[in-house]
């Protein structure tokens, strides 16, 4: 297979303008995707990064003012109404806040998507029972919306978006809502159905959590445009954006961690021979002694007053905080030889000295 | 009883066919005020800015004509519009000719009422059921008349008590039932009983539609 057939959804160049009176926003700016068959692919940004309107385009909810969009090998856009309409029940899509009807049971509601198609209506009832025991509902589907809880509101919704046996789930911020339990039983589900179903998942979140524990693939987006993309391990092992990193600090605590270490330490009480340092460690050097090493052979104190272990997509990470104390003539070399076991490191005091200046 | 409301039990049957003829103009001009106004209001939401069928030119000219419409007083429609009456009906008295102003004077208020209660159908739905491949006609019905139905019986509610309410007034100008007989029997005569009675009925009206409604809204409701 080549390539290109691999790719089930393709973004050429996407662009989409919203012209509101005599403002216009460019929402989404000339935006490359490709995602392949059975990938579960991450979009990740803040609020207004343009996410949400990038995966409507996916489905045409949302017409882009330039580009092209191919799902399945056929360019969407060419399409006639009846036949879009039939090419959205390859795509499914999962909301938020959840976008059931309220005016129909569960059942109804995942029966829905079935309405208005061939299947009788035993079939059709048999299929839902059939989604909602896959989701570990079958005991509610006499229940109407309002009486469920959120994380079963959105299984509800993975059910209905299950049942034209689509290809693709799109899952707009779906885990955004709810508590974190929910939230990694949810994304169990996801990860269940991709492996099962080879359901492809496109899955937007501005939550690091999310794509850590279940994406392959992750683009970052910021007004408008993916700034950085790749394998999730590489890309939050090693982040070439600060956007990027700021994600990977936030989901790891290192930013919250700065901040207390700061409003706690003075740092302008260091000697000339302390440093404040952050290290971080990725694959093989997580598996070894490399700080007592440092330390013993370079004669340098380390007090830690940071550490965290992660794994992202099966790689283990490392971050630690740390005031480095001894002979900075070594100092450098030893840096150096850190370098070279694979762990990175920034020094902390310098920056924030600076920092603290300016206010 | 002929102590306290002596003028009533004198015309009994004639109050008793005054009742049916107000219920008759309630009855027939609320069916045929609840299909046109559904229609408008469905025309409005569908093709309203960011409605599924978004069409500028029909919204605006369509929005306008209700709130002309609904502009008119309804005593002055009443004199407005009966050369229409008398060409669609042959006559301007009698309960079938006061159909047409009444249908005239509720339909655009029934419109704009459904209208509010179809906008509150969550937006969130309309776009799921997009997502799910669903036509515009599959959305009107399966989503938004059904998600909306206790709302709109709602509306329904206020809408045939207001109806009620004119039908009186149509009774007063010569198109019979209770109004008729409250202005040009009671108050004419100031025979206060008939008047009162008259009153007690159309509250009783009115306190059935309100109570039936409710009890509808209660069976399809699943907040």
């Amino acid at each position: 297979m080549s390539e290109a057939a691999k790719n089930v959804i393709e973004l050429n160049n996407i662009s989409v303008t919203f012209h509101n009176n005599d403002q216009t926003l460019d929402a989404v700016k000339n935006v490359n995707l490709q995602i392949q068959k059975g990938d579960i692919y991450g979009i990740i940004g803040y609020s207004g990064a343009g996410k949400s309107t990038l995966v409507r385009v996916i489905n045409l909810l949302q017409q882009p003012t330039a580009g092209t969009v191919t799902v399945n090998n056929q360019e969407i856009q060419q399409l006639k109404p009846v036949e879009l309409r039939q090419a959205r029940k390859k795509v499914s899509m999962i909301f938020q806040h959840f976008n059931l009807m309220k005016s129909r049971t569960v059942q109804g509601n995942v029966e829905y998507p079935l309405l208005g198609t061939k299947i009788s209506k035993g079939e059709r009832q048999a299929k839902a029972q059939k989604l909602l025991k896959l989701v570990g509902l079958s005991e509610y589907a006499d229940t109407y919306p309002s009486q469920l809880s959120g994380g079963q509101k959105q299984r509800v919704a993975i059910a209905r978006a299950l049942a034209s046996d689509p290809e693709i789930l799109i899952s707009d911020e779906a885990t955004s809502a709810l508590d974190p339990k929910t939230t990694k039983s949810i994304l169990e589900l996801l990860k269940q159905l991709n492996r099962d179903l080879h359901l492809t998942i496109v899955l937007i979140t501005h939550e690091m959590q999310v794509i850590k524990s279940i994406c392959h693939n992750v683009a970052v987006m910021d007004a408008g445009e993916i700034i950085e993309r790749g394998p999730v391990a590489k890309v939050f092992t090693d982040p070439q954006q600060k956007l990027t990193n700021d994600f990977v600090e936030t989901s790891t605590n290192v930013k919250e961690a700065i901040e207390r270490i700061t409003s706690t330490i003075e740092i302008s009480d260091f000697k000339d021979n302390q440093e404040l340092m952050y290290f971080n460690f990725i694959g093989n050097s997580t598996k070894q002694s490399v700080i007592s090493e440092f330390s013993q052979k370079y004669g340098v104190d380390v007090n830690i007053l940071f550490a965290n272990i992660d794994q992202i997509d099966g790689e283990n990470v490392g971050y630690m905080i740390a005031i480095i104390t001894g002979d900075l003539n070594v100092f450098n070399g030893a840096i150096q030889k850190l370098r070279s076991d694979g762990v990175k490191t920034r020094i902390l005091t310098d920056a924030l000295l600076e920092g603290g200046e300016d206010q | 009883m002929t102590a306290i409301i002596p003028n009533v039990m004198a015309m009994k049957g004639e109050f008793v066919q005054a009742t049916w003829e107000t219920i008759y103009m309630t009855l027939m001009s609320a069916i045929i005020s609840a299909v046109l106004g559904l229609l408008v209001g469905v025309l409005l939401v569908i093709t309203q800015p960011g409605g599924i069928l978004e069409d500028k030119l029909t919204y605006s000219v369509v929005d306008k004509l209700v709130n002309l419409l609904r502009s008119i007083p309804f005593i002055i429609l009443l004199a407005v519009i009966s050369p229409l009456t008398k060409f669609l009906i042959g006559t301007t008295v009698g309960t079938t000719a006061s159909l047409v102003p009444l249908i005239f004077g509720i339909f655009p208020f029934y419109a704009r009422q459904v209208q509010n209660a179809l906008l509150d159908v969550d937006h969130g739905v309309i776009e799921a059921a997009e997502s799910m491949g669903s036509s515009p006609t599959e959305i009107i019905f399966r989503i938004y008349l059904r998600e909306g139905l206790a709302d709109i019986i709602r509306v329904s509610i206020v809408t045939i008590i207001s109806l009620i309410g004119l039908t009186t007034m149509a009774g007063a100008i010569g198109s019979g039932g209770l109004g008729d007989v409250a202005i040009n029997i009671g108050y004419a005569r100031f025979e206060n009983d008939i008047t009162f009675t008259a009153m007690i009925i159309i509250l009783v009206l009115v306190f059935a539609v309100q109570l039936i409604g409710d009890w509808i809204v209660r069976r399809v409701e699943h907040n």
